[in-house]
């Protein structure tokens, strides 16, 4: 419904007048608003406390970077910088309702060294870096804003209580030199000023609010992924969504060919080799031929129901959906013609992941059998952090890729689908490394 | 014998029991669903209830389930159990700590009429009837194994046979061979695997199951 409204571009109904003016006036009130205050307020000693780590491991690497010593620091540097950049994601998700997706390559696989590479190589790294950098002044100028701005706000509200119980009701302000500038002398002036005070606090309210979005701006500028980043993902995702279309209308076409091709070709052979023995006898043939008949038709029947079964596996395995991916695996791996070794070590997911992980196993080992010329395979299924790692290596002759149209190739695109990795490893001369990573999130 | 069906699909239920009838054996109730089995079997006490898998509410894995529970409520009930596909994990969980009285077998294999009356027969009187597809994934699994590489072919049949739960009589009417034969190549293959020389025929199923399961 609400998406609708937003494609058709109808605006929400407007608030009558009443509410709106509460919600102006309202604004000390709403926690929101204490959200973001408190957020301004502590931005100022994070951004110190951020600025003077990386400042210092960035100095010292520099420094150091002649003598070995500079690289493990830069290390750290990058490794600090990345979790500071997590930690101010989430706080500005919570305090300012900004919600800052990831924007870093995916990780390289390999070395230590190459991984570092890529996470320095990275420029949402250094647009990080750039964030911690800017976090000082930025903190230091909002703690001032809003410190300044609530203090005069509750120093006015306070000013009627204070002239109520001062001795002789009368309390003095800016006094230089002995000289009272400003002098409260009745109740209603120490109301008048009680009023201001809380005029200024909705002023006040609206300030932290105001800062609180433009500190939310500028952290989805430097934090988050980049509109040429969200573009060229918007451009992959409509890529994968029309590939994506494409392999299940493949597969559609390919479930009717089968049907087609086998069972129903079955199923007619039975009915032939049925009718045939009707007709016998009709007349008054040999039984012998008459039971040969009804014999084949019988195993015609037999081979129907072999190859239906396979159909259905082939289109989703029931054990898969009963008892997830380590009884579906091992099933696969039991039927399979090369030796398989089985490690799967993660609890039941989302039904999409656990197909797509199923099906990258099954494809990988229907290749082995068929081209790889493997003694032995290893299927290594595992969780790490919010992504299901699913391994299959094998000691064949090696030369597999990922053709698209072919068996690996409909597969990526059902991993790319949601959002997941596909890697063919396969230097002619083996190994064979097959690598999927699915986002399963938590 | 005395028989409860749990099938929801009519034309199987129907035929499953016109094919009992045939066989000789008596069909006191058919049901259609899991709790209406556990009903049944309370009721009637059936020397043997066939069970299908899939059945409503949620078409997975009711009817495994509803065996499990008939299994503790009346274990001098056999049950049978039919599926669409057979897994090897699904036979673990029915035959847990004794396969005796426990059949798993593919639906197909109801074709064979002459060998699913056998079937019945032998699960019915306590014995076992586990499907050559369960048995092939079990092999299949265990084929890096050391033990199970020193076993000759003819012996690796009889393995097999002896898995699914058949008699030294049924495994030489199979192989075409003498009993004697057969109960030569069974001693070879308890001492080769290391088994402890099991008596009668149901021990000596779960002992090869067990040992098969790893």
């Amino acid at each position: 419904m609400t998406v609708h409204q937003a494609q058709a571009g109808i605006r929400p109904p407007a608030r009558p007048p009443a509410e709106r003016v509460w919600r102006v006036l309202g604004a000390p009130l709403d926690p929101r608003t204490w959200m973001a205050t408190g957020y301004l307020l502590l931005s100022m000693f994070f951004g110190i406390a951020w600025f003077a780590v990386i400042i210092t491991l960035f100095l010292l690497s520099i420094g150091l970077a002649v003598v070995w010593v500079g690289v493990p620091l830069f290390a750290l540097k990058i490794v600090c910088l990345r979790e500071i950049a997590r930690v101010e994601r989430a706080w500005a998700r919570t305090a300012l309702g900004a919600d800052i997706p990831d924007p870093y390559r995916p990780p390289e696989r390999g070395s230590l060294w190459r991984r570092l590479r890529g996470m320095a190589t990275d420029p949402a790294t250094w647009k990080d870096f750039l964030y911690v950098m800017v976090l000082l002044p930025l903190g230091t100028l909002w703690f001032s804003i809003v410190t300044v701005v609530w203090s005069v706000a509750f120093s006015l509200l306070a000013v009627p209580v204070w002239y109520l119980w001062l001795p002789g009701h009368r309390a003095s302000f800016f006094e230089i030199n002995g000289h009272a500038n400003l002098v409260i002398g009745t109740l209603v002036e120490a109301l008048a000023l009680g009023l201001a005070g809380l005029l200024l606090c909705v002023v006040a309210a609206w300030v932290s609010r105001g800062l609180g979005a433009g500190h939310a701006a500028i952290a989805r500028g430097l934090l988050g992924p980049s509109p040429q980043q969200l573009a060229r993902r918007v451009e992959a995702l409509q890529a994968s969504r029309a590939r994506t279309v494409d392999a299940a209308e493949a597969e559609r076409r390919r479930i009717e060919r089968d049907l087609h091709d086998g069972a129903q070709q079955r199923l007619v052979a039975l009915a032939m080799d049925l009718g045939m023995a009707k007709e016998r006898l009709a007349g008054d043939a040999d039984p012998e031929a008459v039971r040969a008949l009804v014999a084949e038709a019988h195993d015609e029947a037999k081979r129907a129901l072999v190859e239906l079964r396979d159909l259905a596996r082939g289109i989703h395995p029931a054990v898969l959906a009963d008892r997830g991916l380590d009884a579906a695996i091992s099933a696969l791996a039991a039927r399979s013609p090369v030796p398989v070794e089985v490690e799967v070590d993660t609890e039941r997911l989302a039904s999409p992941v656990e197909s797509i992980a199923y099906f990258v196993v099954a494809e990988a080992l229907t290749n082995v059998a068929k081209h790889a010329r493997a003694t032995e395979v290893t299927v290594r299924i595992s969780r790490e952090r919010e992504r299901l790692l699913v391994e299959i290596r094998d000691n064949g002759a090696g030369g597999a890729t990922v053709a698209h149209g072919g068996g690996l190739g409909g597969l990526a695109d059902r991993v790319a689908g949601i959002d997941g990795r596909l890697v063919v490893d396969s230097p002619p001369g083996g190994p064979t490394v097959v690598r999927a990573e699915l986002p399963c999130g938590s | 014998m005395r028989v409860v069906i749990a099938e929801d699909s009519v034309l199987l239920r129907e035929g499953l029991a016109r094919l009992l009838g045939e066989g000789g054996h008596e069909v006191v109730a058919k049901v259609g669903d899991g709790p209406g089995l556990v009903q049944a079997v309370d009721a009637w006490r059936p020397d043997i209830a066939i069970v299908d898998v899939r059945m409503p509410p949620t078409h997975s894995d009711e009817g495994l389930r509803a065996a499990v529970e008939v299994r503790e409520r009346a274990p001098r009930t056999a049950i049978l159990v039919l599926s669409q596909y057979v897994e090897e994990r699904y036979a673990a969980e029915l035959i847990g700590a004794s396969a005796e009285g426990i059949g798993y077998l593919l639906k197909d294999r109801v074709a064979d009429v002459g060998e699913f009356l056998a079937a019945v027969r032998r699960v019915g009187e306590g014995g076992a009837a586990i499907d050559p597809e369960v048995v092939a994934q079990l092999l299949g699994r265990r084929r890096c194994d050391k033990p199970l590489a020193q076993l000759s072919p003819r012996e690796l049949e009889v393995l097999a046979l002896m898995a699914e739960g058949r008699s030294n009589a049924g495994i030489a009417e199979r192989l075409v061979v003498t009993e004697g034969a057969v109960e030569k190549h069974i001693s070879s293959i308890f001492a080769k695997l290391g088994l402890p020389a099991a008596e009668g025929d149901h021990r000596r199923v779960l002992a090869v199951l067990t040992y098969l399961r790893g």
